[in-house]
């Protein structure tokens, strides 16, 4: 090995960091020169009045500063994201537990009965490939624009991660262990209870961790129609009204929040795989 | 209990599954059709799968249902198909040159984690309501799936290989193309398999969102006017599709499989 500059070893050692944030910089400068004009100036010497293309007018692109003080004076000054969040906030929430206390269950029966997976089987494959936010309508039929159809459609996008890997995790459920407890006459609560439902756990923060990015999808698209409040309503408003800088603060805020939430779920799986010895399967 | 066992024994899994998927399937079919001829509950809500089958048949002889199809599917196709061929190259070269990687993984990540239905009305600012806005959300939305799947392919190649081939002073190109290449399909089918499900889900929201043409908008304006067998049949041609869709991308990839020995445990 050569000797290597110690700047260079530096370099090398944070190559992905380094690299990874000058990209976006980079990028930021860029787009913040749209908007400003930067490189219009610059090329106007080049090109004369044709310079002009490289300013974008800020109602389409915004900028990396104007975002930044739109949030601020959401987040901060104002503060009128909050209410907003708290209702998007209450939806996910809604809508996941409910998914969590159907999809669960369901999951779990098919995976134990093999008749009942039978039987919902083709409702599950028909629901899995329709894009569940088609029903959208549908709810809005049947119970208004009001709370109940936004936390539906969450529910209808997020079960199906939560059932089928609740599925999953019954039918990997170690087989040795389920045939010596099974000789030693263990009933099927008991076998249920012990072996299936603790090897589950991992498989079902799996499915909720699915479930959270589809419940991001359903606040959004459950707050389309004539909703009062939340990050959904917030941006399709701000979208209609061309104030593109309160759409990119929504729309950073629902990832954030997405992220976080599953980071979240994520620690809790690193916590729980712990206590299992990693066994092939 | 004796005839049960009988006919069990002569029952393979096979047949039960058909037998007892299909009788449920049955059931509720009958069942929601007689909810709704009895009275029980206005049709006006559920409609009924009669019902369902004559506006389909209502439909099929309409010019503008087929328009609708028509629009969808442009959306469609377009956005996927667009998503493929930037996707999969773009995966497969972040995962060969580890620099690229590092340089793009920001904006990759970031942008997977934005719901990316959110952006629709930035699109539709961009873009108009017209079909170029709904082009751009599939394409936005199939295009990360296929990104990451491609890119993971690469990552997880087997080692084994590689040092093979590079003990053999194998050149990169042809590494890429005899090891590299082959070993990422599978994974770049399942990405394909994921996005299909998100440019669907691309092509409803948009056309829910602001349209003037489309099957999701068709299903829009049927909600809108209390046309429950009109809009349960649009969200029964996007259930459909969804399957077309998947067992297409299945097909295409045992076809690609087929050279592939049945060794490991490498699904």
């Amino acid at each position: 090995m050569k000797a290597r500059m110690p700047s260079v070893r530096l370099y090398l050692t944070h190559e992905r960091a380094l690299l990874g944030i000058i990209a976006v910089v980079l990028f930021l400068i860029l787009w913040e020169g749209f908007a400003r004009g930067w490189w219009a100036d610059v090329l106007r010497p080049l090109l004369g009045p044709e310079a002009a293309r490289f300013q974008l007018k800020p109602i389409f692109i915004s900028s990396p500063t104007r975002i930044a003080r739109a949030a601020y004076r959401m987040f901060v000054v104002t503060g009128e994201i909050w209410k907003d969040l708290g209702w998007s906030s209450l939806e996910l929430a809604l809508g996941l537990t409910l998914a969590l206390v159907i999809g669960i269950p369901l999951g779990l029966a098919a995976g134990w009965y093999r008749r009942f997976s039978y039987a919902v089987g083709p409702f599950l494959a028909a629901l899995n490939a329709t894009p569940q936010v088609a029903f959208l309508p549908l709810l809005v039929l049947w119970l208004g624009t009001g709370l109940a159809t936004r936390v539906l459609i969450i529910v209808l996008l997020a079960v199906l991660p939560i059932a089928i890997s609740a599925l999953g995790a019954v039918r990997t459920a170690d087989a040795r262990l389920i045939r010596v407890a099974k000789s030693f006459s263990a009933g099927d609560w008991l076998l249920f209870r012990s072996i299936v439902l603790p090897s589950a756990v991992p498989f079902l923060l799996t499915g909720v961790r699915l479930a959270i990015g589809r419940g991001m999808i359903g606040i959004v698209v459950g707050e389309i129609y004539g909703s009062a409040a939340g990050i959904g309503m917030m941006i399709n408003q701000a979208g209609s009204r061309f104030e593109t800088d309160k759409v990119f603060v929504g729309v950073l805020t629902i990832a954030t929040a997405g992220v976080i939430l599953v980071e979240l779920i994520r620690s809790i799986e690193h916590r729980v795989e712990v206590w299992r010895p990693p066994v092939g399967t | 209990m004796t005839v049960w066992r009988i006919t069990s024994r002569m029952m393979n899994p096979t047949h039960e599954r058909l037998l007892i998927g299909g009788g449920t399937l049955a059931v509720f079919l009958l069942a929601w059709e007689l909810c709704a001829d009895s009275g029980l509950v206005d049709p006006l809500f559920i409609s009924s799968p009669s019902r369902v089958a004559r506006a389909g048949n209502a439909l099929i002889a309409d010019p503008d249902f087929w328009n609708d199809v028509r629009v969808s599917a442009s959306e469609f196709i377009f956005g996927y198909f667009a998503a493929a061929l930037i996707g999969i190259p773009l995966g497969l070269v972040m995962g060969w040159s580890r620099r690229l990687s590092y340089i793009l993984s920001p904006f990759v990540d970031t942008l997977n984690a934005v719901p990316r239905v959110t952006l629709l009305p930035l699109l539709i600012i961009w873009f108009g309501i017209g079909i170029w806005s709904k082009v751009a959300v599939v394409f936005l939305g199939a295009v990360i799936p296929i990104v990451i799947s491609a890119f993971s392919g690469v990552k997880t190649n087997e080692a084994r290989f590689l040092t093979m081939a590079k003990s053999f002073s194998a050149s990169r190109v042809k590494i890429f193309g005899s090891i590299i290449l082959p070993g990422t399909v599978p994974f770049i089918f399942t990405g394909l398999k994921y996005a299909a499900g998100r440019a669907l889900l691309g092509v409803v929201v948009g056309e829910l969102y602001a349209a003037t043409a489309g099957v999701g908008h068709m299903i829009a304006e049927a909600g809108n006017t209390f046309q429950t067998d009109t809009l349960f049949f649009g969200v029964f041609i996007f259930t459909a599709t969804g399957l077309i869709v998947v067992a297409l991308l299945d097909r295409l990839e045992r076809r690609f499989e087929r050279w592939r020995p049945n060794a490991g445990a490498t699904a």
